[in-house]
């Protein structure tokens, strides 16, 4: 897989104040086809960004000038440009912030070069679909959601939803491949007025993995993200 | 007490004796002015005596004189002389005027005196209380209750005064003073009989509280046994809420005059004030290990931080970096591979750098480092250090500069060789790439220095003296902090462990500077110092 998917070089912001991972992504990343450009803080991120509008931005969260929530924050205020956010174990906090500021996914420090990639395809593909949405059928490996006539099959078998359910999974479905937060779940599900009603949000994901997954203890599709959020995998 | 009363009724039974004995006087007075010359109303002389028995001696002599200056008036100066009764009734108004006025006059002088004798006794309460609540605000408690034991030893008149406290957080204190038999018998205060001041009644908004009555109390293992020191031994208990916490022994001197009632309060104010302060110091005590663990628990925190931060960034890239060579899809040219694996090894000896400050700050901490003397020559020394952060260092201008003919210093090569990779370290991460930084070695007299200094911004002021505790690190303003704050720390431990000395100021031309230095021992000396670095 390149970057060169629409006629046109996908262009990658890759902001880091570690010179080490600045030069190690943008090697790879200039290897698998994408134009890379780099930005060490805050500041020269956002400015990079007005004058260049990348197509995808990783940002590390600790930067050395302003806070990288803030930069997300900025740039959402004028695009929908997807944002990887970077960030360590422990900055789980941090990284629900990030997404619920509008970040379409985070990736734990350590990380292999594997699933950078995948997940900076992933934010792309999800661009992609945003433009132009696909048709009522989606499908993630041997699940199957016709979002026209409310249906959901598991490997040809149709399976029985209650509405929340099915609102549940469609949201998912409809976020193929990319973390949804427990909030953005709730407000997306229950209401704008939810937020923090998270055990509502657990109860549901358990009742829709004995029904969508082969095995519950070990879900397939339907992954937790520990302390941060659910996401429905699709390959 | 039985006691208190007897000298009551002596000065009581004085009064009246002194009482008439005045009236007597002024009896005679009267006489021998009647003899020279006639003045009205001559009986207004025995007024005298009455407020002065009124003053001297209260109410009851004041009456008595007043009795006994209308019957003498009456015996010895109106007629019939000598006898008790009266010819012109006239003389009886004067006679009743004399009683009347003598009584009122009395009545007032009287409660004057008593009010006085109030003021004082209040007065004498209050400077003592005071004088307690200023010894007790010294910082060391022992010294503090020593003094209150000697102020109230003089103040009562006392031969000893043991002040004890018992339990809680000021486990034991003991102050004491006064004379050493006395004291014995103080200190022995449990296995004496004695007489314990009650409580008494508590104060309420309207009406003050009085001190409880003497207690005799026995110790448990000597039954019905008399004793004759209990009258000599005093303790006053020391009370905070229901328990008590500690008490005050006190040893009077023999025929000493029975404690007052204004002693008694004075003595249970002092207890409650000590009482007081004593759970103020417990009070005290508990912010300060509260502080403590705070402490504790922002190092623990840090350290978490350090761990967490610094210790996965290097990982991220050495991660990072491996998993590109063992990428599949992608050819890498050589130059490309050569540099997946130079950031690996260069994350790797950074990892290696903080793994090593973080061992050594430990051990500095728990006093564990024992230094590994040689005697080392320095430019060889500092040279391998700029070897080892020649990456690290590549985007800024080390200039190195050794004084000639430095001889050769006593010290453990690893030790002094971190400490002067976490000086530049810490130079570099500081300053913008590209600028100059200087590594200085010069000999001051039995010492070597050397120095780190850049042209960065510098140190700010109210950084200066927190530069060398761990995991402190600068924030300039707009700027998230960096680093792990454990290089200066780790390099001030070590250099102490050399006898050394380490510091930071700023360059009069601007920027930062870290000295150091090192004792030179004389050559001569090397072994006896080996020797002593050895233990």
């Amino acid at each position: 897989m390149t970057g060169e998917g629409e006629g046109r070089t996908v262009r990658i912001l890759v902001v880091d104040d570690e010179p080490a991972i600045r030069k190690t992504l943008s090697t790879n990343l200039t290897r698998h086809g994408y134009e890379v450009d780099t930005a060490e803080t805050g500041y020269e991120a956002l400015d990079r960004y007005s004058r260049k509008k990348h197509d995808l931005i990783l940002l590390d969260l600790g930067l050395p000038d302003i806070d990288g929530l803030e930069v997300i924050q900025q740039i959402r205020q004028r695009a929908s440009t997807p944002i990887v956010v970077l960030s360590v174990r422990e900055a789980e906090q941090a990284k629900v912030a990030a997404l619920d500021l509008g970040a379409d996914d985070y990736l734990t420090k350590p990380f292999g070069v594997d699933e950078l990639l995948a997940r900076v395809r992933v934010a792309l593909r999800h661009a992609v679909q945003q433009a132009a949405p696909s048709g009522g059928l989606l499908r993630c490996g041997d699940l199957e959601v016709d979002l026209e006539r409310r249906r959901v099959r598991v490997a040809g078998e149709e399976v029985r939803l209650t509405p929340t359910e099915y609102e549940l999974l469609s949201v998912l479905v409809s976020h193929p491949n990319r973390v949804l937060t427990d909030r953005t779940l709730l407000q997306a599900v229950w209401g704008p007025e939810y937020g923090s009603e998270a055990h509502y949000l657990h109860v549901y994901i358990a009742r829709l993995r004995r029904k969508i997954e082969a095995d519950p203890q070990r879900p397939r599709h339907l992954l937790t993200e520990p302390g941060v959020g659910y996401r429905l995998i699709s390959d | 007490m039985s006691g208190t009363k007897l000298r009551l009724r002596a000065s009581s039974a004085q009064g009246y004796v002194v009482a008439l004995g005045l009236t007597g006087i002024v009896t005679g007075a009267i006489w021998v002015i009647g003899q020279v010359t006639d003045v009205a109303n001559i009986s207004m002389l025995y007024l005298l005596a009455v407020m002065a028995s009124a003053i001297f001696f209260g109410n009851g002599p004041a009456i008595l004189a007043s009795v006994a200056a209308f019957l003498a008036f009456d015996f010895f100066f109106i007629d019939p002389r000598h006898h008790l009764t009266v010819s012109e009734p006239e003389e009886w108004v004067a006679l009743g005027l004399l009683l009347v006025t003598g009584v009122i006059t009395g009545q007032l002088a009287a409660a004057l005196r008593n009010r006085a004798r109030e003021a004082r006794r209040r007065e004498r309460e209050a400077v003592v209380l005071y004088d307690v609540l200023r010894l007790m605000i010294g910082a060391d408690l022992r010294e503090s209750l020593a003094a209150v034991a000697e102020r109230l030893r003089k103040e009562l008149a006392l031969a000893a005064v043991v002040i004890g406290f018992h339990g809680g957080t000021a486990a034991d204190l003991w102050a004491e003073a006064g004379e050493k038999e006395a004291l014995g018998l103080a200190r022995a205060s449990g296995m004496t009989p004695k007489l314990m001041l009650g409580e008494g009644a508590g104060p309420t908004s309207e009406r003050r509280g009085t001190p409880g009555r003497w207690i005799r109390v026995l110790p448990p293992h000597l039954p019905g046994q008399p004793g004759q020191a209990s009258d000599r031994l005093r303790e006053v208990p020391v009370r905070l809420g229901d328990g008590m916490v500690g008490s005050i022994s006190l040893v009077r001197r023999r025929q000493a005059a029975p404690f007052t009632a204004a002693d008694d309060r004075l003595l249970s104010a002092v207890g409650n004030q000590l009482a007081i302060a004593i759970e103020r110091t417990r009070l005290r005590e508990e912010a300060a290990e509260a502080e403590i663990l705070r402490r504790t628990d922002e190092l623990k925190t840090a350290l978490l931080n350090t761990v967490s931060h610094d210790l996965r960034t290097p990982l991220s890239s050495i991660i990072a970096s491996a998993s590109s060579l063992l990428q599949q899809d992608v050819q890498w040219t050589e130059d490309e591979r050569r540099d997946f694996a130079r950031a690996i090894e260069e994350e790797g000896e950074r990892l290696n750098r903080l793994v090593g400050n973080l061992l050594d700050l430990s051990r500095i901490q728990a006093g564990s480092l024992a230094p590994q003397r040689g005697w080392y020559d320095l430019s060889a020394l500092v040279d391998d250090v700029l070897g080892r952060l020649r990456f690290v260092a590549s985007r800024h201008r080390l200039v190195v500069s050794l004084e000639e003919d430095l001889p050769p210093v006593f010290l453990d090569y690893i030790l002094i060789d971190e400490v002067l990779a976490n000086l530049i370290e810490n130079a570099v991460k500081y300053t913008p790439p590209g600028s100059e930084i200087a590594i200085r070695a010069t000999r001051d007299n039995d010492e070597v220095r050397v120095e780190v200094a850049d042209t960065g911004p510098g140190f700010p002021p109210e950084a200066l003296p927190r530069l060398f505790e761990p995991f402190y690190r600068v924030q300039r303003e707009g700027q998230v902090a960096r680093g792990t704050g454990l290089g200066l720390a780790v390099a001030k431990g070590l250099v102490e462990a050399h006898g050394g000395r380490i510091w930071a100021d700023n360059r009069e031309t601007g920027g930062a500077r870290l000295v150091f230095t090192l004792p030179l021992g004389q050559p001569g000396q090397a072994p006896v110092e080996a020797a002593g670095a050895s233990e």
